[in-house]
């Protein structure tokens, strides 16, 4: 019987070694998220532009209804988003707009730290959006 | 009728329905692409093939095959979903799939067929196109990348509009639709065809890349133009009104549009609108506030009335409801001075019906001149002022070989139908056309006669009106005007069709009077699938006779309001939806009509010149901010609905109504546009039968879809005058506008965006003018620079100017005759 004690107890002893506890020190150090995390979204640029295109799937999806668009013709004839911006109060991270987008336009990143002073501040347009 | 079973259900249909109708009509689903209700049946996609019993081996397209006794069709089964699915992977084959940035996207007959189908790779391996856009025009974008082939825009434009823009040109897998010669498109821009594109090919270019169809508020209305009352879609994003969309399943135009109801509607959203009440104040115009402004008007009003009068002067565009409540204020004011849209154009409703036929109002409906077998119409301009009864004109002689006749004094759209017939006379004689009509009609013992009055009096008029002296006064082809008589007496179904309108007031009453003759000779009021229509230039025209916004008693009508202020005899007017002094004939006389009246009151959406005029601005609302009824010219009455809120503090003009009659001592309280209509029907009984709360999509028509005549009097009317002089200008209404109103609006503004005067090409060699030269006309004795615009239209010594444009001042020339003797020179 002791000896399953002990077989126990070693396991327990072991976590209290350096190196082996999962407390993560925070803010000292930061978790590396897994590459599915769904964290700040992130529009994708391409060369000259946004790839967004300004599809309005996003906004149609989007169960929060936290997306705005707003679409016009640029110099080129194409379709791009003259606005856009989501509002990270109401946004529930569930990830639909990825999901939904045609274009591969927008991606969900690890960034977590999303807390703030003001409420303007959690309109992230598309100029932060894109960087 | 024939029975047949559809997927094991008996079903009876008419003989003539295909198999996609009778599937439809008993709720059985075929997918279609290429298919419209109002197209003959084509065949192109082959998506709506299924499988009959009797003819197996083989599948069958089901929009293009009649129904026969005794079919027995399978609508679905695995052999016919796979070759549905084979037929999308060909049309797949080289579409481009850009759905995200295609407007269609959401309304697409493709997309949703591709997901009926789920069509997610395609076998076939073909080269996409890369061909270039058309953008050549201001209004509708081509991109022929998406077309599929269903040839809808072809057809459509082929039968129901008669232009014939568009053709499949090239072979195989190169077929695309071209216009002439493959250049831009450049056309009456009426939009059918993008109403008609299942994908993403034809395009609004105003609307591009606004919104998604599914973000749309969509608010079923009537057109705010014109007497046809066509029924439109606002497509509301906010509280804007950014789109015009197609309806085919409800109203009384199968969803059929003109350049002015498709793109005519961003005036509503005009910068220039009024949004607060102006008062003018040390002789400027200032911004006050309601209240302010209302008590100026009313204490200004009631002022007047205790002097030498006041006089209200409305617009045909009101509601009903509203131009009810302007009656009841003129009531409370005191004033018998009322009346509208000049008083002169409506004569031929009030004065030349009435006095034939007792009745003021077209005799028939709308869809009955589609199964006409003869139509006559008066004066070309017809389709430029009702497009769409042109279209439908147009259907009449292609589905059912109705022979068109036109008494026109220019030539145009109507007379490039197919085997139409013109009787070209000088300009200003047309009544003299009809006189030898009626004539034609006696002399050939042809007339019906019975229950008619006044034969002999007219028999002995018409004694210089034979055919061959008519011709030699007029220049009309005197076989033609025989042939013309005597097919309108011997057709089983009839048409006499003649608009009226502001630029058209000389000789209204008379034309109007000789073409119920005619039509009385010919058996056609009264008759069940016959009509004489006469149709108003603005949406509310026959409401306004019908409310009877006209003078009463003692009343001055407009033209004599007019000319009493200009006397000094008049001390107010209030003017209410009308800008006189670029409409109305005779500008300089109204100018000092204006300047004259010691107190003016304009309500208006837009400071016009006449509302820069005015002592006191009040700000209306347009027809898309609105509710209420609108009667069309086939006495329609139909629902007017808001689709947006009024800009700033513009207030509906029947509220306007409602808070001066307050001022003035009596409060017109209503809770809402149902309870005024109900009021209404105790003044004319002839809306009495309708409740508000109950008018459907297809509105209701007062008097029944065939009017009884209530008597039948044959008046007699004299010749017109031709005019003297090299050349004769007349003016008119130009297709890409209506009113005034139009020119605020930016779609028919960048098709037709000024002034101009028309020669025919005869004319313009000689006075070596070629298109865009500024020339000079004077008559009248006033002098106008005008643009000039040569044309194939025009008979020799015959000119045309439209006259929308208020800074062309075309009114200036144009004092409300036929016909003017002109002078050009460059």
């Amino acid at each position: 019987m002791f000896l399953e004690f002990a077989k126990g107890l070693s396991i327990t002893f072991k976590h209290l070694l350096p190196g082996h506890s999962t407390t993560v020190q925070y803010p000292k150090v930061k978790l590396q998220m897994s590459d599915r995390f769904r964290g700040l979204h992130r529009l994708v640029p391409s060369q000259d532009r946004e790839k967004c295109v300004a599809c309005y799937l996003c906004p149609t999806v989007c169960p929060a209804k936290c997306i705005t668009v707003e679409s016009a013709e640029n110099e080129k004839g194409e379709k791009y988003p003259k606005i856009y911006t989501i509002d990270l109060l109401r946004c529930i991270f569930c990830g639909y707009c990825v999901e939904a987008c045609p274009v591969e336009a927008i991606e969900m990143t690890g960034a977590y730290e999303l807390a703030d002073y003001n409420r303007d501040d959690f309109q992230f347009t598309k100029q932060r959006l894109l960087k | 009728m024939v029975n047949l079973t559809i997927d094991g259900k008996q079903i009876t249909v008419s003989k003539t329905a295909t198999i996609y109708e009778a599937a439809k009509e008993a709720g059985i689903h075929i997918p279609v692409l290429c298919y419209a209700k109002k197209l003959l049946p084509y065949g192109a996609c082959r998506v709506c093939l299924v499988e009959i019993e009797q003819m197996k081996g083989r599948l069958i397209p089901s929009c293009t095959t009649p129904v026969s006794e005794g079919m027995v069709v399978t609508t679905t089964s695995d052999e016919i979903k796979n070759v549905r699915k084979t037929v999308m992977e060909f049309l797949l084959v080289n579409h481009v799939l850009d759905c995200p940035v295609c407007d269609k996207g959401g309304e697409c007959d493709l997309q949703d067929l591709a997901y009926e189908f789920e069509s997610i790779s395609n076998r076939f391996e073909g080269e996409k196109f890369d061909l270039p856009t058309d953008e050549v025009n201001p209004l509708i974008e081509r991109n022929m990348n998406r077309c599929v082939l269903c040839g809808k825009c072809v057809r459509v434009c082929d039968e129901i509009v008669g232009y014939g823009s568009y053709s499949f040109i090239n072979r195989g897998f190169e077929t695309k639709i071209a216009t002439a010669y493959d250049r831009g498109l450049n056309c009456e821009f009426c939009g059918q065809c993008l109403s008609m594109c299942p994908v993403g090919a034809l395009l609004p270019r105003p609307f591009k890349f606004k919104a998604r169809p599914w973000q749309l508020k969509q608010v079923d209305s009537v057109c705010g133009y014109c007497g046809n009352g066509c029924t439109v879609t606002l497509g509301v994003i906010g509280d804007k009104l950014e789109t015009i969309r197609f309806n085919d399943e409800i109203g009384v135009n199968d969803g059929n549009l003109c350049i002015r109801g498709r793109f005519g509607y961003s005036y509503v959203n005009h910068k220039d609108r009024l949004t607060k009440p102006l008062v003018r104040k040390d002789g400027e115009l200032v911004e006050a506030d309601w209240d302010e402004a209302l008590q100026v008007a009313a204490d200004g009003l009631a002022k007047a009335q205790k002097g030498q009068g006041a006089g209200i002067l409305s617009g045909a565009r009101l509601t009903n409801e509203e131009l009810f409540m302007l009656k009841q204020l003129a009531k409370t004011l005191g004033t018998e001075n009322l009346d509208h849209s000049g008083g002169e154009c409506y004569k031929g409703v009030t004065e030349g019906l009435k006095e034939t036929l007792g009745v003021a109002a077209s005799t028939a409906t709308f869809p009955q001149i589609e199964k006409a077998d003869v139509l006559l119409t008066i004066r070309s301009d017809f389709y430029e002022t009702h497009p769409v009864v042109g279209m439908v004109i147009n259907q009449a002689i292609r589905r059912n070989d109705a022979q068109l006749f036109v008494v026109a004094d220019k030539r145009g759209k109507l007379n490039k139908l197919p085997g139409a017939k013109t009787l070209l006379s000088k300009p200003g004689l047309e009544l003299d056309v009809l006189n030898a009509m009626a004539k034609v009609l006696f002399d050939e013992d042809l007339a019906k006669t019975e229950g008619v009055e006044g034969i002999e009096e007219l028999k002995a008029a018409l004694a210089d009106f034979s055919p061959a002296q008519v011709a030699e006064r007029t220049g009309v082809d005197a076989e033609i005007l025989q042939t013309a008589a005597r097919q309108l007496a011997g057709a089983g179904n009839a048409a006499i069709l003649l608009a009226y309108g502001l630029p058209y007031q000389g000789l209204n009453k008379e034309l109007a009077t000789a073409v119920a003759n005619l039509a009385l000779l010919a058996g056609i009021p009264g008759r069940e699938g016959s009509g004489l229509y006469l149709c108003g230039e603005k949406a509310n025209s026959q409401g306004a006779i019908d409310l009877g916004i006209l003078p009463h008693g003692n009343g001055l009508g407009a033209q004599a309001m007019l000319a009493a202020a200009a006397e000094g005899k008049l001390d107010a007017l209030y003017i209410v939806a009308e800008d006189p002094l670029s409409s109305y004939p005779d500008r300089d006389k109204i100018a000092k009509s204006l300047q004259s009246v010691p107190f003016l009151v304009v309500q208006d959406l837009f400071l016009s010149p006449t509302a820069q005029q005015a002592d006191v601005v009040l700000p209306a609302v347009t027809f898309a901010e609105k509710d209420g009824t609108f009667t069309n010219a086939e006495r329609r009455i139909q629902r007017v609905r808001r689709g947006i809120p009024s800009p700033g503090e513009a207030k509906v003009d029947g509220t306007i109504f409602a808070l001066l009659a307050g001022k003035l001592g009596n409060s017109l309280s209503f809770t809402g546009p149902a309870a005024i209509f109900a009021e209404i029907g105790k003044e004319t009984p002839a809306y009495a039968e309708f409740n508000f709360n109950e008018i459907g999509p297809q509105g209701v028509i007062w008097g029944g879809e065939t009017l009884q005549p209530t008597n039948r009097k044959l008046v007699v009317v004299s010749g017109g005058a031709a005019v003297d002089g090299d050349f004769q200008l007349v003016t008119g209404s130009a297709l890409y506008h209506s009113g005034t109103v139009s020119t605020k609006a930016k779609g028919p503004m960048a098709v037709l965006g000024e002034a101009y005067v028309e020669f025919g090409r005869e004319d313009a060699k000689k006075l070596e003018i070629v298109d865009g030269d500024l020339v000079k006309v004077a008559g009248n004795g006033v002098e106008l620079k005008l643009k000039a615009k040569v044309d194939s239209r025009l008979p020799k010594g015959v000119l045309f100017a439209p006259y929308h444009f208020a800074e062309a001042q075309v009114n200036r020339l144009y004092k409300g005759e036929a016909v003017i003797a002109v002078k050009v020179s460059k």
